[in-house]
């Protein structure tokens, strides 16, 4: 016994308590009662091992006797950017991380954590009753929206000035004209190089 | 012939062998109602830990049989469950009926069904098969059991070969310094504690001293060798104020 069980504990604890707060990632989490999902971070030579229980709370164990259902290895970086929708794949296929074992449980197990989706009106109204919550959450909702849209416009009249006014940055129709001609260029380089390489073929031809 | 009477002991008092099972029955039925507040307060929520390390050197695996004896309100039973999965079994006992209540309402309030059973057994006769399970557990509940060896006999012949036993129990602490105040912890402190939050002085201070009364590291192993368990193991948690035996039947 050591402060590695007193981490496991806490870390054990804290992420009952974020499955408490999202019943529908604890039901996805319940399908998987009793597999053994492993999650080693390359570099820190950390081992975790989550067992799933009846009602998709997790356990939390330092070893395990015997082999994972499944594996899942690499740098802490990048499995967290490996549980991206966008980036996930590409993390995946790049080598950066490790899968192995049953590879449908690790996918099912890493979209219930990465799916964690908190109704905080729902949490709130637990305090303060629905209706207060559903105003504080329409408040919050509004406040977002006119965020999000002061956002954009700020952003919109940033690029416009450094485009159009100052032209320190070239507009996006000028880069894709550059890149068109990156890419004419490559193909004349390229056809060229097949050329020289067929004369020389020739000459080589001659000569024998 | 004149037969003679058998003792043992209860807490520091020496009483009839006949008597304990009783004696002990009268202090879990006291206590069974304010079981897991106590347990958290008087560890300083340490038990967590002790328990945690035990389910580790458990090993469980899924589709596993495991008995937990003395489950009280089911702390181990309850991960147990979790870890063997819905094609294992565990079978969560107790010998006091008020305990095993108190276990059962907690367990079904978690929402736990379909592989955990619960029966109230006597570990000194368990009511189980020869070779038919896979790991047999006891947290605090071997100090509580009149005839140790019986116990230990019963536990072995009911694993399967390759099976293996775990005793969790309040040992003797290995550092000095710590021995001394853990007697002023215990015979002190957990009365008054007991007086105040349960009511019920007396039956901390049983406690304390079965505690005490209890064999030590070297001896509970010696017992297990005795009974048939290979490879034996011991830990000490806390300085030794806890201490976990581990067994193996081949």
């Amino acid at each position: 016994m050591s402060l590695r069980d007193l981490a496991l504990e806490g870390l054990e604890q804290t992420l009952n308590r974020i499955l408490d707060l999202d019943p529908d990632a604890r039901v996805r989490l319940a399908a998987l009662h009793g597999r053994v999902i492993r999650i080693e971070l390359r570099g820190a030579g950390i081992e975790l091992n989550f067992v799933s229980g009846h009602d998709g709370r997790l356990q939390l164990l330092g070893t395990v006797e015997g082999p994972p259902d499944c594996t899942l290895s690499g740098s802490p970086i990048d499995l967290i950017r490996a549980s991206d929708k966008t980036e996930g794949p590409a993390q995946l296929f790049a080598g950066h991380v490790r899968i192995d074992g049953d590879t449908a449980l690790a996918q099912r197990f890493s979209e219930a954590l990465a799916g964690i989706d908190i109704d905080w009106e729902e949490q709130l109204s637990h305090m303060t009753g629905d209706i207060a919550a559903h105003e504080i959450g329409r408040g919050v909702r509004a406040l977002q929206r006119e965020g999000g849209r002061v956002g954009r416009s700020a952003r919109d009249n940033l690029s416009e000035y450094l485009t159009e006014e100052a032209r320190l940055l070239p507009h996006h129709l000028e880069i894709e004209d550059f890149l068109r001609d990156v890419d004419t260029l490559r193909d004349d380089a390229e056809r060229l190089e097949a050329r020289i390489a067929l004369l020389e073929g020739r000459m080589g031809g001659d000569k024998a | 012939m004149v037969s003679k009477r058998q003792s043992t002991h209860f807490g520091f008092r020496s009483v009839d062998a006949g008597e304990k099972a009783g004696l002990v029955r009268g202090v879990f039925d006291s206590v069974a109602g304010k079981y897991d507040v106590m347990n958290d307060l008087m560890s300083l929520g340490i038990h967590r830990l002790w328990k945690r390390f035990a389910i580790e050197l458990a090993g469980v695996r899924p589709g596993q049989r495991v008995l937990d004896l003395a489950s009280g309100t089911g702390d181990l039973a309850d991960r147990f469950a979790d870890l063997v999965g819905p094609s294992g079994l565990v079978l969560m006992t107790d010998i006091n009926a008020a305990m095993l209540g108190a276990g059962r309402d907690r367990m079904l309030d978690r929402g736990h069904a379909g592989n955990l059973a619960f029966a109230q057994v006597d570990a000194e006769s368990l009511p189980f098969p020869d070779d038919s399970l896979d790991l047999i557990t006891i947290a605090f509940g071997l100090r509580n059991v009149t005839h140790k060896e019986k116990a230990l006999a019963s536990m072995f012949r009911a694993l399967k070969p390759g099976g293996r036993a775990l005793v969790l129990e309040f040992s003797k602490p290995v550092i000095k310094p710590l021995e001394k105040l853990y007697d002023l912890y215990s015979f002190h402190v957990l009365p008054r504690m007991g007086k105040l939050v349960a009511k019920d002085p007396d039956s901390y201070r049983y406690l304390a001293e079965s505690i005490r009364m209890h064999p030590d590291q070297e001896t509970l192993k010696a017992m297990m060798e005795a009974a048939g368990f290979e490879r034996c193991d011991v830990h000490n948690l806390t300085g030794g104020i806890v201490a976990v035996h581990r067994g193996f039947k081949f």
